[in-house]
């Protein structure tokens, strides 16, 4: 917990914001769970319910275990209509999942996300922070393998 | 392209001469307004700035469907948008500046951050500290207010206005809350010989050559979509997920700015359009855009929380056949009575694209 006091020092100094410590947890340990919450919630002396009901709020800021790699697939409009249904259904069939599920490996969950920026590159998609782009099976099946 | 000048802090050393009062005269008299689709006069916005410990926040946080275009300045000429913070906080009297920086744009954050440092010599003789604040995957956190509550480190909730941030902003201090496209303008104003007129359009959808293009407002819809090569005869033209459609034949001679688009009853914003072949399904479409807006409602308020979920189920009732002529009649009462009386504009706008398709497409909405 070295690196959370850390950041958690950061935070009372005013060098970093509450969304930017959260993000930073996600990013070592995947995901906010209760017991990063709870002692965050000791530590800064903020209510627990408030910690909770603000990272709760943000789709990039999970509050339970999911897998290593979260793969968020844009189905807004112009992915929409570039063909991300078959991207979600190539993914689904890839690795033995629906929409809203983990791997039982732990490897991989499976998510919708709202419009990354990528409409010029559409379909896209993002896994955990890096973006994919003009998507295809093929492609799918390669960056898959990669990350296996 | 206009944006892709480079200023190499040619535009701050000007102002820097400049008294403040005459820095933001400018920029009124140049007529840049916000162009985050808020149409804003941004000298207008610099001159309400209330008195004492103020903030400057770059709304990097585009989250509307089809639009990309903070984007391509973040990764193209983000140097530009910097020294647009500079000036916007030298001529406010502003030490203190955020970049809201959306979560899915993160993995620009670092060339932001070196961009940053190198700027260390010129960000330091006006006594300015820029933080990078990220963004964690919320469409409703582009709103002015939502941001302010994003940075306070409280759930996003809308605020009522007034007071407006211009004097109760971050932290109950005036704030002043400015689009990436507008700061990107900021320095050109300065260097001179710059347009107004030039904005940035994303274009996507079914275009062979979909982009980021700086175009002329007032240019015939026809134009502009012609310049991302569309892949098929198109039907219907949307302005983002928020802005609702217009059919494209109809419209494709019409001179695109703010009031032409919304005398036809749907909304420019952002300047994002997506085009739509004739091959596609209206109610597709419609089901897609209000996917989205069930995903993205705070759930603060019961109209958008609970109406675009009834919304998204007729539309499904309508897509499978199994809908009555009373349920497309619930549907378009539903549409109106969701923008008249949500809290916030997620709300207000959440139906446009729902009322457009009834007026323009209303056969297609068979049961």
């Amino acid at each position: 917990m070295k690196k959370l006091d850390n950041l958690i020092s950061e935070y009372k100094r005013g060098e970093c914001k509450l969304i930017t410590l959260f993000k930073e947890i996600v990013k070592s340990k995947g995901f906010l769970s209760f017991e990063n919450l709870n002692y965050l919630s000791k530590n800064l002396d903020i209510p627990l319910a408030k910690l909770y009901t603000t990272a709760s709020f943000y789709s990039f800021i999970p509050t339970a275990k999911k897998g290593k790699y979260i793969i968020r697939v844009c189905n807004n409009l112009s992915c929409n209509l570039n063909g991300s249904e078959n991207i979600i259904e190539v993914l689904k069939k890839e690795l033995k999942i629906n929409l809203g599920e983990t791997t039982g490996d732990g490897k991989f969950s499976l998510e919708l996300t709202s419009c990354i920026g990528q409409c010029d590159s559409a379909p896209a998609m993002m896994i955990n922070n890096k973006i994919y782009t003009k998507l295809d099976k093929t492609k799918i099946r390669r960056i898959l393998r990669e990350l296996k | 392209m206009q944006i892709l000048r480079k200023s190499n802090w040619e535009g701050f050393k000007k102002i820097t001469k400049m008294k403040r009062k005459e820095i933001i005269n400018k920029v009124k008299e140049s007529g840049l307004k916000g162009r985050s689709g808020s149409n804003f006069l941004t000298g207008l916005k610099w001159e309400l700035i209330g008195k004492g410990t103020r903030y400057l926040i770059c709304n990097a946080d585009e989250g509307e469907p089809g639009t990309f275009k903070d984007k391509f300045i973040l990764e193209n000429n983000p140097q530009l948008m910097i020294e647009g913070i500079a000036i916007a906080s030298y001529a406010m009297d502003i030490h203190s500046a955020f970049i809201y920086l959306r979560g899915e744009y993160s993995y620009l954050k670092p060339k932001l951050e070196k961009i940053i440092k190198q700027s260390e010599i010129y960000l330091k003789k006006i006594k300015l500290n820029i933080e990078i604040v990220p963004g964690a995957g919320s469409y409703l956190c582009g709103e002015e207010t939502a941001i302010l509550e994003s940075i306070e480190g409280n759930r996003p909730i809308v605020r009522r206005k007034p007071p407006y941030p211009s004097e109760s902003g971050l932290n109950s201090n005036p704030t002043c809350i400015n689009n990436v496209e507008t700061l990107a303008n900021i320095p050109l104003i300065f260097l001179g010989e710059w347009d107004n007129n030039l904005q940035l359009f994303s274009l996507s959808g079914d275009l062979k050559k979909p982009g980021i293009y700086e175009i002329e407002l007032g240019t015939k819809l026809e134009h502009i979509i012609s310049c991302g090569k569309p892949k098929k005869e198109l039907k219907a033209v949307y302005f983002g997920g928020s802005g609702g459609c217009l059919p494209y034949e109809k419209f494709k001679n019409l001179r695109v700015d703010e009031k032409t688009i919304s005398g036809k009853g749907a909304v420019l914003g952002a300047r994002s359009l997506i085009a739509v072949g004739k091959d596609r399904n209206i109610v597709d479409i419609s089901k897609t855009i209000s996917e989205f807006f069930v995903h993205e409602s705070c759930g603060y308020c019961t109209p958008c929380r609970e109406g675009n979920f009834r919304v998204l189920e007729l539309l499904d009732k309508i897509k499978d056949r199994k809908a009555r002529i009373i349920d497309v009649k619930l549907l378009e009462k539903l549409a109106y009575h969701i923008s008249d009386t949500s809290y916030c504009a997620l709300g207000v706008s959440s139906t446009t694209h729902l009322k457009c398709a009834l007026k323009y497409f209303k056969d297609e909405f068979r049961v």
